[in-house]
């Protein structure tokens, strides 16, 4: 059942999208902060870290589009996301606050029918909602099928990120 | 055409008719009127499909099993004529009562003989025949009301309206996705599907129309020929496991209908549960084979554990990738961009096991395999980036002081995004 759904999004073509767009975005960040490399701090060591990082995820949900629930959660948190990250620094508790009002709206956009987990696999179903983004909108069902391809597209990620660090590291 | 024999289809079903004439009480008399007209009517019902001049209640009461007998004689061997002979005699009281129709009662037997049964003589469903001949009374009913657009849901109706109504009797009547009330269709299901007074077919009806119910429109033709053979085949045979399970892998070609198998609760709700849970255990499944050093665990809440601890550690590599690619961007140009993009493209990613081999086993040693592997790195880049090596000490020193508890304590908002 999976392979037919994965076969637009197979391995050699996840990758090579995610490793465009992704490298795309990396020389983006690059121009964006010509002057990083002379005055690094801690701090803009940190943005840039996560820059790099939202990138990562923001180019692996494009790669993937908008088919999966996960990639556009994740792309509806970055387009939002200047807020939530504006509030984060230095206020977490009410950053927290507004995620979780900002959270509270994108379940609302996009709520499917949640329904009480009978099941007594409850409380990880809750962790793995919080790890998958989007996953809190879901059911367990459709939470898993979510986690099997997030995972999938995580272990592309992560390989192309590597190799892309160890070309640059070499 | 003598009373012992008739024609040469009567050779089989000539004494078990005469045993179930002797059976009923009514028609211990009616025994010789019988043999006369049974071969008319076998020969009616098997090639022109005449009325015959049989009079009701010879032919309702014992009757039957002589049509049952001759029509298996075509297909069957005469084991199925004893247990049709049974199944006539548990139906007799409720025959009897619907014998309101007297003369009109043939008649109409007749036709709907004729009209419905053509096509499924054609695809040899005899059996079909001869139970939906049990119905007769619902088709009386039927050929009266005489709106019922497809002659197959006259049957299938016929079926479920008896079956409803009437657990004993034969459960041979073609299921079939369409159903003339939808709203009981819920019922039916939860009725139908525990037939426990039907004798020999009970366990057939179970799943011999497991395939077949609540089929769609388009398909109902072509299921319905399939039980058919099947029906054939294991018409008097208990119901094996295999069959259950043949007939247990129908219902999960289409996922939205399912039928209760056997031994199983009928509850609506407990079938859509099943289905869930089925759904379910297929995705736990999947992700078992993602998750590497999974294969062994039977659980679904050491599962979760285990994926929950795999997509833990999948963002904490991209956070320490990431990481390592911003202390690299300085180094990266537009030509380069283009020829690790075809690295990347060629590269399996085999080839970049420094830190982490996802094989390693336990989830919960990834994090340390990065934290081991990406770190050396780090200083080795000093060498090769002389340039830059003034920010790259900074940001070497910025990592080692973040240290371990703070990276993974920066985890967790930062995963946020």
């Amino acid at each position: 059942m999976k392979n037919p759904q994965r076969s637009p999004t197979n391995p050699g073509s996840l990758r090579s999208r995610f490793t465009q767009v992704f490298l795309q975005s990396l020389l983006r960040i690059r121009k964006h902060n010509p002057t990083s490399s002379s005055s690094s701090s801690h701090g803009e060591f940190l943005k840039r870290c996560r820059r790099v990082k939202v990138a990562a995820y923001v180019s692996m949900a494009r790669a993937v589009g908008t088919r999966r629930a996960w990639s556009r959660a994740t792309l509806w948190r970055a387009r939002n996301g200047e807020r939530q990250r504006n509030l984060l620094y230095g206020r977490c508790s009410k950053s927290n606050s507004r995620e979780r009002s900002l959270g509270k709206r994108k379940r609302k956009k996009k709520k499917k029918k949640k329904r009480d987990n009978e099941e007594h696999s409850f409380g990880h179903a809750k962790k793995l909602q919080k790890l998958v983004p989007g996953g809190e909108a879901m059911d367990f069902c459709c939470l898993l099928d979510e986690t099997a391809h997030y995972i999938k597209c995580l272990i592309t990620q992560v390989k192309v990120m590597r190799s892309i660090a160890d070309f640059y590291s070499l | 055409m003598n009373n012992s024999g008739g024609s040469g289809g009567d050779d089989m079903g000539f004494p078990d008719g005469g045993n179930s004439a002797a059976n009923c009480p009514s028609s211990g008399m009616i025994a010789n009127s019988i043999s006369e007209e049974v071969p008319m009517m076998a020969m009616s019902s098997m090639s022109t499909l005449e009325r015959p001049p049989i009079s009701v209640d010879p032919f309702f009461t014992s009757g039957w099993d002589t049509l049952a007998s001759l029509s298996h004689n075509e297909n069957y061997g005469s084991s199925s004529l004893v247990s049709h002979g049974n199944f006539v005699g548990s139906s007799y009281p409720v025959l009897m009562d619907n014998q309101g129709f007297g003369r009109n009662g043939s008649t109409q037997l007749a036709q709907c003989l004729s009209d419905p049964r053509l096509q499924y003589i054609g695809s040899g469903s005899i059996s079909e025949m001869v139970g939906g001949s049990f119905g007769l009374p619902e088709l009386n009913h039927l050929a009266n009301h005489g709106s019922l657009p497809n002659s197959a849901s006259n049957i299938n109706s016929s079926g479920c309206e008896r079956n409803s109504e009437k657990g004993a009797q034969s459960c041979e009547c073609q299921n079939s996705g369409e159903e003339p009330d939808g709203s009981s269709a819920g019922d039916r299901r939860r009725k139908r599907s525990p037939d426990p007074s039907s004798q020999y077919c009970s366990n057939k009806n179970n799943e011999g129309d497991n395939s077949d119910v609540l089929r769609l429109q388009n398909e109902k033709k072509q299921k319905i020929e399939q039980p058919e053979s099947a029906d054939f085949s294991k018409h008097n045979t208990k119901q094996s496991k295999d069959d259950s399970s043949n007939d247990g892998e129908a219902p999960k070609e289409d996922y939205i209908h399912m039928r209760a198998r056997r031994g199983q609760a009928t509850n609506s709700h407990s079938l859509a549960e099943r289905v869930r849970r089925e759904k379910i255990s297929e995705r736990m499944r999947m992700l078992q084979e993602l998750v590497p050093g999974c294969n062994k665990i039977t659980g679904k809440a050491v599962m979760l554990d285990e994926i929950i601890n795999y997509v833990q550690s999948l963002q904490q590599q991209v956070e320490f990738l990431s990481m390592k690619l911003s202390t690299l961007i300085p180094g990266m140009s537009i030509d380069l961009e283009k020829a690790l993009s075809k690295e990347a493209h060629s590269r399996g990613g085999g080839a970049t096991n420094l830190a982490l081999n996802p094989g390693m086993g336990l989830p919960h040693l990834y994090a340390q395999g990065v934290l081991k592997g990406t770190l050396p790195i780090m200083p080795s880049t000093d060498q090769y980036r002389p340039l830059s090596q003034a920010s790259l000490d900074g940001e070497l020193q910025a990592l080692y002081n973040m240290g371990f508890d703070s990276i993974s304590g920066r985890m967790k908002p930062e995963q946020r995004m």
